[in-house]
């Protein structure tokens, strides 16, 4: 490190380089740290998480019994010891709360003054965050599994709605009212929509993974219909026909793109990881060999940002594995929930992990640092007598 | 948690790669680090040719390479390139094997050729999607003009088998393809189904077979449960690979206890654990 610190300084190396060779080793090195904590609020399991991408400061969370807590990840005590305090919560007596679990939060992408929760008992709910009211409400007919809110776009407010049923939803935020929903309804999926992701690179672009073994990428502007169904064998027909033009051998329950947004990754109930390339949909036959997935709603997983290979965090069963996306190498198991782990998401600015799982704990996986060398100036003595009892005699050995 | 991710920091920071080989086992699980080709060649010793009368050509799966071979993507890039070109000799140049190679270039070569020097052909087992067994074609054309030696069929198979096998390096093929490309007629396609050479997959489709498979894959579909169940009834489910392949094989293992160790540890049906005292096999628990 003092190589590269020094080549940096020298203006040998470009000083990004230093910065993403440090984030890899900070990935590599991450573990349940005791310092670390995440104050538990949750009453039952923990479904979604998501980390507000203005600062890094403010995380989400949703449960299975609809609520949602609000915390605060910085640490301003200057302990090392820190808990993630909750800054507020929109609890079981809020007259506004959700009546089944909530299954996905997001925050605003441009600011953290709102975010977006959706649930189980049909509603896409957007919430003012200051007063923690809903500033909107949409109905739907079916469930709500999953929604997402671009990243990227500045010519468009949409949010892309997975239900059960076959048809992807977009609500518009800028018209929307309690009663008016802008609906572009697309065809093409059959069965349920578990996981919707826009692109992190182009503001159109909508990836939707659905029950029926299928994924397809989607231009909002077209309205005819999808632009790439994604296909596990690139087309040969030489594999089996039941899996012709299928992502998986059973149903896809999580997307991903990675942050360049240049590849998307799915993960599908026939324990499969795939990585395609988003622009022509073609598998790159990464394997990453058995990524155990038994999870009947959408799996939650996110990617590393700003590291030199970047790194997959995958939950898998009740531990997290830990890919490299291109290689398919598994790095390792994080291990430390007691039942299975719903969903977890990455703190960029300091390589940190935080994941939630069905045992309503939210845990923090920080990167492991050296053991700070105690200082020796601190460990000085100063005396402890009362002064009544200090003697008045000089130390001096002169006499007189 | 696992300490060995240190092992994978990259150059950046100068930390030297730990070796990754222990002392030498009596299995060597990782023994091949790298050739696909080795790991097939190594596999194939281990089919007993003694149970089929020499009448099946040697079959390793695709799962027992992973075994041998620790990185995936690496192994199959190498064995879907090995099937199609044509076969380049490594011993026709003499000459090449006197230069220093790295063992990096060498694999990388040597994967594209495996399937696309059409060396290997990978067959479509039936019994799972995934499953797929690796022949070398030399034995696989040995075996089925042997096997459709003086029947009615011969012909087509051996027109089959010159014509087609080579052009064509897939797992199934289409029926125009065979009517059009390759010039089939129907009758010419029912005789090499009847030879046992293409399996029936859909109307239109088949399947590239091995005569006389089905007794292979029922050994193996069985002996697989056999040896999956002596570990679940293991105390605590996990096993010593040393104390596994000393036990006595139960009746239903009619391949061999190694071949089928290989297979499970491939096809990640039990973790791998490294101890103190050797590979430990434990059933995964989810």
């Amino acid at each position: 490190m003092l190589g590269l610190l020094s080549a940096r300084q020298a203006g040998l190396d470009d000083p990004l380089r230093f910065r993403r060779a440090e984030s890899t080793r900070r990935v590599l090195g991450l573990e349940l740290n005791k310092d670390r904590d995440v104050e538990r609020i949750h009453g039952s399991g923990v479904n979604t998480l998501d980390i507000e991408p203005v600062e890094g400061r403010y995380m989400l969370s949703g449960g299975s019994d609809g609520v949602i807590v609000l915390y605060d990840l910085e640490n301003s005590s200057r302990q090392p010891y820190y808990t993630c305090k909750a800054v507020c919560s929109v609890s079981r007596n809020h007259p506004d709360v959700h009546k089944y679990s909530v299954e996905t939060v997001q925050w605003y992408p441009h600011d953290t003054g709102m975010f977006t929760s959706s649930s189980f008992d049909k509603t896409l709910k957007v919430w003012d965050t200051n007063t923690l009211q809903t500033a909107d409400v949409f109905n739907f007919e079916e469930t709500v599994y999953s929604h997402h809110m671009s990243p990227v776009a500045t010519k468009h407010c949409l949010v892309a709605v997975g239900t059960r049923g076959p048809k992807v939803q977009l609500c518009d935020l800028k018209s929307g009212s309690c009663s008016h929903i802008l609906q572009v309804v697309f065809a093409g999926h059959r069965q349920e929509i578990l996981a919707v992701s826009w692109s992190p690179r182009y503001e159109y672009i909508l990836a939707t993974a659905s029950a029926d073994s299928r994924v397809k990428l989607w231009d909002v502007r077209k309205a005819s219909g999808c632009l790439i169904t994604l296909d596990q064998h690139n087309g040969k027909k030489s594999q089996a026909a039941e899996s012709a033009n299928t992502a998986h051998n059973g149903k896809v329950n999580g997307l991903c793109f990675t942050s360049d947004g240049l590849h998307l990754l799915t993960v599908g109930t026939d324990d499969r990881m795939r990585l395609w390339n988003s622009s022509n949909g073609e598998n790159t036959l990464v394997n990453y060999g058995k990524v155990y997935n038994d999870s009947r709603k959408g799996l939650k997983f996110t990617v590393s940002c700003g590291c030199s290979s970047e790194f997959v965090f995958v939950p898998y069963g009740s531990t997290i594995a830990v890919y490299t996306i291109h290689s398919g190498e598994q790095l390792t198991m994080l291990k430390g929930h007691y039942k299975s782990v719903d969903c977890c998401v990455f703190q960029s600015n300091f390589q940190e992990l935080y994941s939630g799982s069905r045992d309503c704990n939210i845990l923090a996986w920080v990167p492991s640092l050296c053991e700070p060398v105690p200082d020796e100036e601190e460990t000085t003595n100063k005396s402890q007598l009362n002064p009544a009892f200090e003697d008045a005699w000089s130390s001096s050995d002169e006499e007189g | 948690m696992s300490r060995k991710r240190h092992r994978l920091v990259p150059e950046t920071f100068g930390l030297k790669r730990r070796r990754e080989r222990g002392p030498v086992e009596e299995h060597p699980l990782r023994g091949e680090s790298g050739s696909a080709r080795a790991a097939v060649a190594e596999l194939v010793q281990l089919f007993p040719r003694g149970l089929f009368e020499d009448a099946l050509p040697p079959i390793a799966l695709r799962s027992q390479v992973y075994s041998l071979v620790p990185d995936r993507t690496v192994a199959d890039r190498q064995l879907v390139r090995g099937v199609r070109a044509t076969k380049t000799d490594g011993r026709r140049f003499p000459a090449s094997r006197a230069l220093p190679r790295s063992p990096i270039a060498q694999t990388l070569s040597r994967q594209k050729e495996l399937q696309e020097q059409g060396e290997i052909r990978i067959i479509q087992l039936g019994f799972d999607l995934d499953a797929h067994g690796i022949i070398f074609t030399e034995d696989y054309r040995t075996r089925v003009l042997k096997a459709c030696d003086g029947r009615s069929y011969a012909a087509a198979v051996q027109k089959f088998l010159a014509s087609v096998l080579p052009a064509c390096g897939d797992l199934s093929f289409q029926q125009d393809q065979m009517t059009q490309t390759f010039g089939f007629r129907d009758p010419e396609i029912t005789q090499l189904v009847n030879a046992g050479v293409l399996t029936v997959r859909d109307a239109g489709s088949w399947w590239l077979a091995v005569p006389g498979a089905g007794r292979f894959i029922k050994y193996f579909v069985k002996g697989r449960q056999a040896v999956l169940g002596m570990v679940r009834k293991a105390k605590y489910r996990e096993l010593l690979l040393s104390e596994l392949l000393g036990r006595r094989a139960p009746a239903a293992v009619r391949l061999g206890l190694a071949y089928h160790v290989h297979d499970l540890i491939g096809a990640q049906l039990v973790d791998c654990v490294s101890t103190t005292s050797g590979t430990l096999l434990r059933l995964p628990e989810t």
